[in-house]
């Protein structure tokens, strides 16, 4: 088995996962495909580098921040990451009506703060645990922990009207 | 022990060290307040762990395992292989076929998303210009609408070898996308090219090439009427009275 093999038999199953995680952390589809891009590239080159029978879920996503931090050092001179300037018209398309219904949970997570959302989408949808997550965002695990619970806390409040 | 909402957060998801635990366990007995916090948040990440995850495109997945394949460790007699290659792809791209080719494929990666993807919103050009124009883009005089289609927002979109401003003209349900491309575009002659099944036309105004693309050959024509009479105005106008 070659080395591009071995990583597109490990990684790319994961790629569903890290585009879930991807289009959490930038809203749209577009940045969300390029990061995820741009992180796998980034993983085949390091496979080297990763420790075999460890959780490679978490490493690639400790790629993906890396690449989503690195366009935000960059934001400041290139165009491509220039945030937001307002919420514009969406494109109609029939699955927004079909969507509208059920998707009270997606926005209260879209609404958190991305340092939040991230650390409760590392959590409760990707199931890593604390000392993978602390991994991921290189932080200690008391602030993975308070971010996770914050995040919560202002999606409870999101939900069900409960103070944060 | 007092309340402590963070422990009860790592006590849901497990993470509390076990020595600990007995504790908790004791005062969530007695404290309905914490008892409340510990289910909802239990509630709350069943709900997450079975929310439907975004899907990405299918070509996702071909592009993934295209960009791996493309770069693999070269030998160094491949070294001045591999740049001849990429002089010739560097000359290759800046074709107009290529350029219509990697405008149509963006115009449809960035329409086909739920929410289009601008970094600025306006139905103003004056507005839009001067948002390109402070990111270091001159944009050449555009419509603000034509055939129905109205402005909306822009954004810079990466082509595969070169970012171009990217400005998104809706009705709703037809769009038209107009690029002002930077760098060289060898034979940008105004004919009619449709590439993915959209029709492109690329226009060569003054220092730069803009192009066209819309599914309806009407609403490309349109805008490169209204393009050339937007100009033909502002230089009359610019001109001064003999």
């Amino acid at each position: 088995m070659t080395r591009e093999q071995r990583f597109e038999a490990e990684a790319l199953p994961h790629l569903k996962a890290l585009y879930g995680t991807a289009y959490r952390m930038t809203h749209n589809a577009h940045d969300a495909e390029d990061l995820v891009q741009e992180t796998f590239l980034r993983a085949f080159r390091a496979f080297d580098r990763y420790a075999s029978g460890t959780n490679i879920r978490a490493w690639l996503h400790t790629i993906l921040y890396r690449v989503r931090t690195d366009a935000f050092r960059r934001a400041g001179r290139s165009p491509r990451t220039v945030e937001l300037e307002g919420d514009g018209p969406p494109v109609p398309t029939p699955q927004d009506a079909l969507a509208a219904g059920g998707e009270d949970l997606a926005r209260a997570l879209d609404g958190l703060p991305e340092a939040f959302r991230t650390a409760v989408v590392l959590r409760d949808v990707q199931d890593l645990t604390y000392e993978e997550i602390a991994g991921v965002l290189g932080v200690p695990i008391g602030t993975v922990m308070s971010r996770i619970h914050r995040g919560r806390a202002l999606m409870r409040a999101a939900l069900g009207g409960r103070k944060p | 022990m007092s309340c402590d909402p963070e422990r009860i957060t790592a006590y849901v998801d497990g993470a509390l060290d076990a020595a600990v635990c007995p504790d908790l366990e004791a005062h969530l007995a007695a404290c309905p307040e914490c008892r409340a916090q510990a289910e909802e948040e239990r509630a709350l990440r069943a709900r997450l762990r079975v929310m439907p995850s975004p899907e990405p495109s299918p070509e996702l997945e071909a592009r993934v395992r295209r960009s791996l394949r493309a770069r693999p460790r070269p030998a160094s007699w491949l070294l001045p292989v591999a740049a001849g290659l990429v002089a010739l792809l560097v000359w290759g791209r800046g074709a107009s076929p290529f350029v219509a080719w990697e405008l149509s494929r963006d115009h449809d990666h960035c329409f086909g998303n739920r929410r289009l993807p601008a970094q600025v919103w306006s139905s103003d050009p004056a507005r839009v210009a001067e948002w390109f124009e402070s990111h270091g883009t001159t944009v050449p005089l555009i419509p603000e609408s034509a055939a129905d289609l109205e402005l909306v927002g822009a954004r810079y979109c990466f082509l595969g070898d070169r970012t171009a401003a990217h400005l998104y003209y809706t009705s709703g349900e037809h769009h038209l996308s107009l690029y002002v491309v930077p760098g060289p575009v060898r034979d940008p002659s105004p004919r009619e090219r449709r590439p993915r099944g959209n029709f492109v036309r690329l226009m060569r105004m003054g220092g730069t090439t803009v192009g066209l693309v819309s599914e309806k050959e009407e609403n490309v024509e349109a805008f490169a009427r209204a393009l050339s009479t937007t100009v033909a105005w502002k230089m009359a106008v610019d001109r001064p009275a003999p």
